[in-house]
């Protein structure tokens, strides 16, 4: 009985959780670069309440045995790299990867991290910077007088000079792929840093035989949240917490009764 | 004691039981990969107790052990190309810390070697034996046998297991099935598909896990009355019947 109520217990923290992990991929569903999670769970360890093969009599064993689980509880919650849709901005630095790379960028503490969000701006410098202010890497400078910044799909980055006719280039953007990068560390400001289970970042130019991906200028990549989806887990998982908090009630019903049998 | 009382109890203690079954089922409602336990119920009888008049002994109802209902969960698609889901009779096998594990939660990833692991990172067997090994990131192209390329280069085929009587299965956790017994041999899975960019929900249906759960409440309850007339009758007999000297 008492095993009832944590199970059920434990089924309701596992989607109070779901509940949280949808909460706030809705709450992204138009943070550019954002990409899902998927909560996932498993069960328990299991009581062996008889074990298979005790003797159930002289001349036979019991061939199962009986074993009773004790619930489930969260075991990962996956970032799904798949590709959000694409929305035009014309802005030249807009830049949306078609396929797996993330572009990476420097914090102001010099920690390298990746991203999928696109959006950079030019820093009173000229450097290319994210959202954030983050140096793109490898460093892309553009001069202050620059006009028509092209960004091809291989990365590299031209732009011309008033008066002149012969464009100049600026450096290649390059891309970051990573073994698994269902493992990497979100950090918060679409940012994601590498971890043991990730790997380290393999760095290659835009277009290659790797999956990178080639660039795409005037875009930025949506958040890749299906609205649909997570209204239809939300249910599934509103569900499943009414369903576990009726097994809680049961239990105790049950337990009031043994109770009442001696009046 | 009564004969009775001592029955139904045994009856009340099936019937919690069978409640953990449940809350468990429930429990691993959003579960990937998860199969439902229901009970089986059978008689205890005391062999060693030939009863009064020679012909029955002590019975009692138990329930003896649970049944995995392996039926098939519904494919949820996630897009994510590691994610392998199972449609059909098997499993796959996994290197666990002792000895292989067989499971249908199929959420893989790429350990940071390039192996094809589990969330916990226990290695998925290929059909030969060996582990799967990525040689690059390019993407990974599963075909519906299991048999898995990247970038035009075969990197094996994916273990798929079955067992002849699939009672030897216990679960271990973490959605994980294992075999105690060594001397029980898989048999090649004849008869399933695999599908990538999915995975398999659970397999329990919260409807019906309601109606089982009112079922087990009124059982329950029917039991705990029975106790309760018994109790009755017994008092009844004791203070009324057996009263001796009395003035009627």
């Amino acid at each position: 009985m008492i095993r009832a109520l944590f199970s059920a217990a434990s089924g309701m923290n596992a989607q109070q959780m779901n509940v949280d992990n949808i909460a706030n991929n809705l709450a992204n569903a138009n943070t550019a670069g954002f990409k899902a999670r998927r909560a996932q769970f498993q069960d328990l360890l299991y009581q062996n309440v008889i074990q298979p093969g005790a003797s159930a009599s002289q001349q036979s064993v019991v061939p199962t045995g009986l074993q009773l689980g004790l619930g489930t509880r969260a075991a990962s919650d996956e970032i799904v790299f798949t590709q959000g849709d694409f929305s035009e901005t014309d802005n030249p630095l807009d830049l949306v990867i078609q396929g797996n790379g993330f572009f990476q960028v420097q914090t102001p503490t010099g920690a390298l991290v990746y991203t999928r969000a696109g959006q950079f701006q030019l820093n009173a410098e000229g450097n290319v910077v994210d959202a954030n202010g983050n140096l793109l890497q490898p460093p892309i400078t553009l001069p202050q007088n620059a006009q028509t910044v092209t960004i091809a799909p291989d990365g590299t980055v031209s732009y011309n000079l008033p008066n002149q006719t012969a464009s100049q280039t600026a450096g290649q953007i390059q891309l970051a792929t990573f073994i698994n990068p269902a493992g990497l560390n979100s950090l918060g400001q679409n940012l994601y840093q590498p971890t043991n289970a990730s790997g380290n970042a393999v760095l290659g130019p835009p277009g290659g035989q790797e999956g990178l991906g080639t660039l795409l200028q005037g875009y930025t990549e949506q958040s890749n949240v299906s609205v649909v989806d997570e209204f239809v887990n939300l249910i599934v998982a509103q569900r499943a917490y009414e369903a576990n908090s009726k097994v809680v009630k049961a239990a105790d019903e049950m337990y009031q009764q043994i109770n009442n049998l001696t009046k | 004691m009564d004969q009775i009382a001592v029955t139904a109890a045994s009856g009340l203690h099936a019937r919690m039981e069978a409640l953990d079954l449940v809350a468990n089922n429930l429990a691993n409602a959003t579960t990937g990969g998860f199969k439902l336990d229901r009970e089986f119920y059978s008689l205890f009888t005391a062999g060693e107790d030939p009863g009064v008049d020679g012909s029955s002994g002590t019975k009692l109802p138990v329930i003896q052990k649970q049944w995995t209902d392996f039926t098939q969960g519904s494919l949820q698609p996630t897009g994510n190309p590691l994610d392998l889901a199972l449609s059909g009779k098997g499993f796959f096998v996994v290197n666990g810390p002792s000895g292989p594990l067989y499971t249908r939660s199929g959420s893989f990833q790429l350990s940071s070697s390039g192996a094809l692991t589990t969330s916990d990172g226990y290695p998925v067997q290929t059909a030969d034996g060996k582990i799967l090994q990525t040689n690059s990131q390019a993407p990974l192209d599963v075909a519906a046998d299991g048999s898995v390329t990247q970038d035009g280069e075969d990197l094996g085929q994916l273990a798929l297991v079955d067992f002849q009587d699939r009672s030897v299965l216990q679960k271990v956790g973490n959605s994980y099935f294992g075999v105690t017994d060594a001397k029980v041999k898989t048999i090649p899975a004849a008869d399933v598909t695999v599908s990538q960019g999915k995975v398999e929900n659970s397999n329990v249906a919260p409807a019906e896990s309601a109606v089982r759960l009112v079922g087990l409440m009124r059982q329950f309850e029917m039991l705990q009355k029975a106790i309760s007339i018994t109790t009755d009758m017994n008092k009844k007999a004791l203070e009324d019947v057996a009263r001796v000297g009395g003035s009627a």
